[in-house]
């Protein structure tokens, strides 16, 4: 820059800002354009469309079953929006997270049930399990003073596994210098007959009323941290959760923000588990170990880390899908759309889709021809595959009488054929795609879809897999750097 | 008589075997601008290190306009009035260029997590009061960080920008003392002599005593008021420039002993 310049355009002017906004305005097109005219809605708009369509949902004569997998929903996105104060936003990895729900959950089935033969007003016990289960949090906080990383991670993951194990052996507590043990937490069996929350004479007895007493809550947070987001507390939170030593430099008290990031999840996570013992009416230990916070751990990152519509997503997802899922109509829908977008979104020229997609359909052909010619015993695959696929799959896949034993073999191979095709060279991996794909969709239709239960998990662990490998920073999130 | 912002009493810091700061006494005044100067591992950014907190004293005392910080958190010293900068960048990468300055100014806000969720009137004047001070630090630095940059990420800055963002963040902490490790480092000429000038307009508008570490000897001559170079913790020079560019004692510690006797 010589001195000409500077002096034309003043110390530090730059042309690219100033075009900034030509760029941005300028049209896009196909999925991008449909972003761009969704972020241009106002708010209010993008988030009373999800709201309105959540209220609805009941008065569309909803059955019981969906209205449980919302309830499930609400109070798992109460978790995730907790966790995210922690993990999300301060970046404490926090993997005694659940005990918090489980001790929520148990606190209030000990203050209203007949386990200690206490009753107490629902207003009263649910302030008392928010602040216990909050001084837990900030008692689980303490350590996140010096340690971090992988180290704090240890520390609480013991904290969680600590609460599963007091839990299941507590039914013989033997408190010091009394003869008899007592009964704390029912043991393996849990705490039956809780009482339901009833708030100035309205109990929350039905499905109905803890749906929308979720919608209620899970708006009321979302709102909350949303306004934490960009506050003066949330930009300490998400600053010490990039560089600790450099916020602590910029006259942010570190210690004094983990622990109340710390604090402040743990009693949303208590509320979330009273509420839950009060719609279960009982409380099982089984319901608060790790697998559950695994998924909300995937739920966070599948969303996006730190984006409050990416952790509601991520929520939808990890919540809605293993139930959708349960049908093998849907699943098999869902399989063959992730399986043909995933290799459109590869696959950059229409050529090799070309290849691959009628590759594919040919050999599928081939193969059912030449086995039918053969005799091969055969079950008809049009009585096996139902749903709205069934008349194009039934007479292209051939589906042998013994499903389990071929299945298996095809499952073998196709595992095998994936990893070596991962270390082909590219023109042979190609040449390799379409029976790779025929074998993927055989493999589905002959032996997975006999198993859903199975199936779901290994299906969503693929899902997750894909995304993870296509978009690291959740569905939603940003994309984020560590170090550059 | 100009008053003292800061102030060091014979401060000792050892790790282990090794001295890094041996008995050192200096101050610097208000509005003055004090380079630090010395080779590799002579004690510099344990100087700043001693100063903001991140290492206690093992004996002397730190002075901030007659107050003691010695002993306090970095937070602490940092809201008293003194914020840095570091030598290897440490910006909040994934935060925008605005949400950078605006976190700094935790210490100087008041608002509790229910002015934020009630959006009482201290909380709206608060972030209404932030945002015209992320302009005005920014205006510093001519409009390259300002319009769209203020909502892009810090990482998608470059090198010499993610410097100024620094610089632009250690003003809106509200400190009045600002110690600069290295703000030339890896920087091309002309934007080694945009910091120059920008160090001069610091204190010449805004009132800021500086203290700057630094290699680079024009940004050196350029800004300093006084220069002190340091060798092993220990004061070797102390005065103008020149008189430090030229004392046998510093030429010794840069080059090895018989090279001042040589020129």
């Amino acid at each position: 820059m010589s001195e000409q310049d500077q002096a034309g355009r003043g110390i530090g002017t730059d042309e690219w800002v100033a075009q900034h906004e030509d760029r941005v305005g300028a049209p896009q097109t196909g999925m991008a354009r449909v972003a761009q005219q969704w972020t241009r809605l106002p708010g209010l708009v993008r988030w009373g469309i999800p709201l309105v369509i959540f209220l609805s949902v009941p008065f569309i004569g909803s059955s019981d079953y969906i209205l449980r997998i919302g309830i499930n929903l609400g109070l798992f996105v109460l978790l995730a929006l907790g966790l995210n104060l922690v993990v999300g936003y301060s970046g404490l990895l926090d993997l005694g997270f659940v005990a918090f729900y489980g001790f929520g959950a148990y606190a209030y089935a000990m203050l209203s049930s007949e386990q200690f033969g206490v009753h107490l007003n629902s207003i009263v016990a649910l302030l008392l399990v928010i602040g216990t289960t909050a001084s837990f949090g900030f008692i689980l906080g303490l350590p996140s003073r010096r340690l971090t990383g992988d180290y704090l991670a240890i520390a609480t993951l013991f904290f969680g596994q600590m609460f599963a194990v007091f839990v299941v052996s507590s039914d013989e507590f033997q408190f010091p210098g009394m003869s008899d043990p007592v009964d704390l937490t029912g043991g393996a069996n849990g705490i039956t007959q809780v009482d339901q929350i009833s708030v100035f004479g309205f109990t929350f007895e039905t499905n109905l009323s803890y749906y929308l007493l979720l919608v209620v809550l899970v708006v009321f947070f979302t709102v909350a941290t949303k306004r934490i987001h960009f506050s003066r507390h949330g930009l300490a939170w998400r600053s010490l959760g990039e560089d600790t030593v450099a916020a602590q430099h910029m006259t942010i008290p570190t210690v004094r923000l983990k622990l109340l990031a710390f604090t402040i999840g743990a009693g949303v996570a208590g509320l979330a588990g009273a509420i839950f013992a009060s719609v279960q009416q009982g409380v099982y230990p089984s319901e608060f170990m790790l697998p559950l916070l695994i998924t909300i751990y995937a739920a966070l990152i599948l969303g996006g880390l730190g984006s409050i519509p990416g952790i509601l997503l991520g929520a939808f997802i990890m919540v809605v899908l293993p139930e959708v899922l349960r049908f093998p109509d849907y699943s098999n829908g869902i399989f063959l759309a992730v399986l043909i977008i995933a290799v459109i979104a590869t696959v950059k020229s229409w050529k090799v889709l070309l290849w691959a997609f009628g590759g594919m359909i040919v050999i599928g052909f081939l193969v059912n021809g030449i086995l039918l010619a053969l005799q091969v015993p055969y079950l008809a695959a049009k009585e096996w595959i139902t749903g709205p696929l069934a008349p194009v799959l039934g007479s292209w896949v051939f589906m042998p009488d013994n499903r389990v034993l071929y299945g298996n073999i095809a499952f073998v191979a196709l595992v095998g054929l994936a990893a070596w095709m991962s270390i082909m060279r590219r023109r042979t991996r190609i040449i390799v795609l379409p029976l790779a794909l025929w074998l993927a969709i055989w493999t589905w239709e002959v032996r997975l879809l006999l198993e859903p239960s199975v199936t779901r998990q290994l299906l969503i662990g693929a899902l997750l897999i894909v995304l993870m490998a296509s978009r690291p920073q959740g569905l939603l999130g940003k994309p984020r750097v560590e170090v550059l | 008589m100009t008053t003292t912002a800061l102030e060091l009493t014979s401060v000792t810091k050892t790790f282990g075997g090794l001295v890094s700061l041996d008995a050192l006494s200096l101050s610097v005044q208000e509005r003055e601008v004090l380079s630090v100067i010395g080779p590799n591992g002579a004690g510099k950014t344990t100087f700043f290190n001693i100063i903001t907190g991140v290492y206690q004293p093992d004996s002397g005392d730190v002075l901030l306009y007659g107050r003691s910080i010695a002993g306090m958190t970095p937070d602490r010293v940092a809201r008293m009035g003194v914020a840095r900068t570091f030598q290897n960048v440490r910006l909040f990468l994934n935060l925008t260029v605005r949400e950078n300055i605006t976190a700094a100014m935790y210490g100087r806000t008041k608002s509790n997590l229910l002015d934020t969720l009630l959006g009482t009137p201290r909380a709206r004047r608060e972030s209404r009061e932030n945002e015209e001070r992320v302009l005005d630090a920014l205006s510093f630095f001519g409009t390259r960080l300002q319009g769209y940059r203020l909502d892009q990420p810090a990482y998608s800055l470059s090198y010499a920008n993610r410097r100024r963002l620094e610089i632009a963040r250690a003003m809106a902490t509200g400190a009045r003392v600002l110690l600069l490790d290295e703000p030339a480092a890896g920087m091309n000429p002309a934007e080694t002599h945009e910091i120059t000038e920008i160090i001069g307009r610091l204190r010449a508008e805004r009132d800021y005593t500086i203290v700057v570490i630094e290699h680079d000897m024009h940004v050196v001559e350029g800004v300093s008021d006084r220069v002190i170079a340091l060798d092993h913790g220990v004061k070797i020079a102390e005065g103008s420039f020149d008189s430090v560019a030229t004392d046998p004692s510093v030429i010794e510690a840069y080059l090895g002993r018989g090279s001042a006797a040589k020129k």
